[in-house]
């Protein structure tokens, strides 16, 4: 089937079996950002940012995408404050986990609790304590 | 912009090839078993299928024991491959690996690592040889008709007359849990076959090692092999060795066409996980606190087959008697085949488990003598010039002041309550040997070393020391991913040895260059290694040094037990590379928190039973303690290896804060239930 979505601010036509989901077609589209680790949805690697709001792509039905935004960390350009903040805390080791983490912090609203909002993205090198450092430097 | 930030660097698992298949793996259900594979008779064309007669004309494979078959004809853990395929895509592939019949005739299994040395235990490999020295620093020593692949002995005075003498002794048994490595990004390898030479793109720590073993087990000459080791998305120790290089390479050979594999996250779980461990120690002192005596016995469940259970057993045993002058020490320590999954290297290479044994034991001879943990940690602590059970004379050593470092953050000496210390002595791999080269381009230099890159930010490193050599920008320098035909020999990018070797290294290679104009060679080696024996010898050239202090609360009605502050104390030297040392430290600090509080791998029936992260769970963002640290530095000194000296110390810390509160717990991880029931006792 094909399936209509706005990915990374273009209009894109994915193909994809109906019952597949956006993880694996993302990455057939090149955009190696989105990345297979837990595929259970509790490790946030394969994050993505539909309209807006942070989904897992191993759990995100392809077809439900139809007609919205998709945006990864190919969308966004160096320029981005949240891009800029990781790199300059080096708050990052190997950087599997990391474009999941950016996605998550730039659907962040004033206010939200860092560590609940960050909650469901994993880092098994440990960068917790230089992410929050990032997150506060984006918010200031 | 770092590429790691921009999602722009490609890790082991992108690695592709002209026509490549892809792989997938049949594996065993059963902990023990006589395996038949059936090819099933609608196999479609397009799929290869490789069984355990396929590769009967190659040779066993294994690190530091040669016991390894490419493929089980006896399976020996539940997840042992026992065939596997290769097809055009990954999902035919499974399809095609489901698809297999497997026929079984059960062995008699043993999944528990004392049950297994007991006598009349069914044995898991009647005859296993050692392998070539290439990847061992260690002389194996198996017990021939038993299940114990290699037993470590240190013998140090005379501990009969040691406990004798002393007047206050304590004792204690000890356990740590298997452990899962979880890299985020699971093992991936490629192999294609080219006129007979085999190249193997693999996610690894270990590309000459790999290279080594591979051709002892095709039979051809290392010179005929090359292994690429592209950056891995975390390893932590469990990307060593061969672990999916061979399967690939023998796909590759029947298919004749590329092979490529990456695990899912269940196989991962029965790859290869961290050693499960029981402790014994017992400790003897003077009522003034001096040590006399210490004995420990480590039982080191190496799993289905020896990987480095040996090595991880050596260093269990010599980091069990702790940064301490003890003038009578024995220690016995028994790398143990069991029917479970292999167990390997794991961020601190087994000194965690022996660390929180001793530690422990620590704080109950404190008590015992009514003396403060720290003081009697003070009074016994090895200085320049004090002589390890392991005859050497120690150099170079700052204990004192990473223990001191500690108790400050935590203002133990105010008030202890609440509140642990542990210190702690870890080696670096000796002997070994680590080469770098150096050329001039028209715009800088390219360095090239084995070195690889997991996380550790390795080649920051590499380029901050050699922009210091050579007089020019970090960014000038060039290092391509480690390949076994460009790059100058290393042993191991393991035991966090890489920044302080290769910086050596990379002086002699820059002090080269400047004679010769063009290119430049370098080349360290640091000798020793330990009589298996005794224990005598040199341990390690070089030690890494650490402390940690942590500071808990427990709900006596739920068994909770709450971190509030952690702090660790490492010994740097000198810093190289200030935010990757920083990461380093709160990246082993975390790992030491989640195996302190609730990592650990189940088994029913040698059957993993949490092989996910969601019932196996590793620290997220919430589990976040005050977490704080420091690196040590002194003026002039040397670089030191930092990747795990904060791990071990974790554990320890927390569970002698906890003591301190009424509970003394022995087994990690410290679950609710354990602490509920050490309060009862």
């Amino acid at each position: 089937m094909t399936v209509d979505v706005i990915l990374n601010g273009r209009a894109t036509t994915l193909e994809a079996r109906s019952d597949e989901m956006l993880l694996p077609v993302l990455r057939r589209q090149g955009l190696l950002s989105v990345r297979e680790t837990c595929g259970i949805g509790v490790c946030g690697a394969c994050t993505v940012l539909l309209d807006g709001e942070p989904v897992s792509g191993c759990l995100m039905l392809t077809a439900a995408a139809a007609g919205r935004e998709i945006t990864t960390v190919e969308g966004l350009d160096e320029a981005d404050p949240v891009l800029r903040a990781f790199n300059e805390e080096h708050a990052f080791q190997c950087g599997w986990c990391t474009p999941g983490f950016v996605l998550t912090v730039k659907a962040m609203r004033p206010g939200d609790d860092v560590r609940e909002a960050l909650g469901g993205n994993l880092c098994r090198c440990g960068c917790y304590v230089k992410i929050e450092e990032a997150v506060r430097k984006c918010a200031t | 912009m770092d590429p790691r930030v921009t999602a722009d660097l490609r890790y082991s698992v992108e690695v592709e090839r002209p026509g490549m298949l892809h792989a997938a793996f049949v594996r065993s259900e059963v902990p023990h078993a006589r395996v038949t594979v059936v090819e099933p008779p609608d196999l479609p064309d397009d799929v290869v299928l490789l069984t355990p007669e396929d590769v009967a004309d190659l040779g066993l494979y294994g690190c530091q024991v040669k016991d390894q078959r490419v493929l089980a004809d006896t399976a020996r853990h539940v997840g042992d491959v026992v065939a596997a395929v290769a097809a055009p895509t990954r999902a035919a592939a499974r399809a095609a690996a489901k698809s297999i019949e497997v026929a079984y005739k059960d062995l008699p299994a043993v999944t528990d690592p004392l049950a297994a040395v007991a006598p009349g235990a069914p044995l898991l490999h009647a005859q296993a040889a050692a392998s070539a020295k290439d990847a061992v620093s260690i002389d194996v020593r198996p017990i021939p008709g038993t299940n114990v692949c290699h037993r470590f002995r240190i013998r140090h005075g005379d501990v009969a007359a040691g406990f004798a003498d002393a007047e206050v002794v304590v004792e204690e048994v000890y356990r740590t849990a298997g452990a899962a490595h979880a890299p985020m990004e699971p093992h991936a390898a490629l192999a294609e076959w080219e006129d007979g030479k085999l190249t193997v793109w693999s996610g690894t720590q270990t590309p000459f090692n790999t290279r080594a073993d591979l051709a002892g087990a095709f039979g051809i000459d290392p010179e005929r092999i090359r292994i690429i080791a592209p950056p891995m998305g975390g390893s932590f120790g469990a990307k060593t060795f061969v672990r999916l290089e061979a399967l690939v390479a023998a796909l590759a050979r029947k298919a004749g066409r590329p092979v490529k594999a990456v695990l899912d996250r269940a196989e991962e779980f029965v790859t290869l996980n961290r050693h499960p461990a029981i402790v014994r120690v017992r400790l003897g002192a003077k009522r003034d606190g001096t040590l006399v005596a210490k004995e420990v016995d480590c039982w080191v469940d190496t799993g289905a087959y020896a990987d480095c259970g040996p090595g991880v057993a050596t260093k269990m045993g010599y980091a069990g008697v702790g940064p301490y002058r003890i003038p009578h020490v024995r220690v016995d320590s028994l790398a143990i085949y069991t029917n479970l999954p292999p167990n390997g290297a794991y961020r601190g290479y087994g000194a965690m488990q022996s660390v929180w044994a001793s530690e422990r034991t620590m704080d109950l001879l404190a008590r015992e003598l009514d003396m403060s943990p720290l003081e009697l940690r003070r009074r016994n602590l090895l200085r320049d010039g004090d002589v390890f059970a392991t005859g050497e004379v120690m150099h170079d050593v700052h204990f004192d002041d990473c223990l001191q470092a500690a108790a400050d953050a935590v203002d133990y000496e105010a008030d202890p309550r609440g509140k642990g210390l542990c210190v702690l002595l870890k080696g670096m791999q000796t002997p070994s040997r680590a080469a770098i080269s150096v050329e001039r381009t028209p715009v800088g230099f390219v360095v090239r070393s084995a070195s690889c890159e997991m996380g550790q930010d390795v080649r920051q490193s590499i380029k901050l020391m050699g922009a210091e050599l050579l007089g020019c920008e970090p960014g000038q320098i060039e290092i391509p991913d480690p390949d076994t035909d460009t790059s100058p020999f290393d042993t191991r990018t393991t035991s966090s040895r890489s920044t302080y070797m290769m910086g050596r290294a990379l002086r002699e290679a820059v002090a080269d260059l400047e004679r010769d104009g063009e290119r430049g060679f370098g080349e360290v080696r640091n000798e020793g290694g330990l009589d298996p024996d005794t224990g005598q010898g040199i341990a390690s050239t070089h030690w890494h040094q650490g402390a940690a202090a942590a500071r808990v609360t427990v709900d006596e009605d739920t068994g909770r037990l709450t971190v509030e502050h952690v702090h660790a104390a490492v010994y740097a030297g000198r810093v190289v590379n200030r935010a990757g040392a920083e990461l380093q430290n709160e990246g082993s600090m975390l790992m030491g928190l989640g195996t302190t509080l609730f990592e650990a791998v189940e088994f029913a029936d040698g059957q993993v039973t949490n092989a996910n992260l969601s019932d196996y769970n590793v620290p997220a963002f919430g589990d976040l303690p005050r977490l704080t640290h420091e690196l040590i530095e002194r003026e002039g000194a040397e670089v030191h290896g930092l990747g795990e000296t904060a791990l071990p110390p974790i554990p320890p810390a927390i569970g002698n804060a906890l003591a301190t509160l009424g509970a003394h717990v022995t087994e990690l991880p410290i679950t609710a239930e354990r602490v509920l029931e050490a309060l009862e006792r």
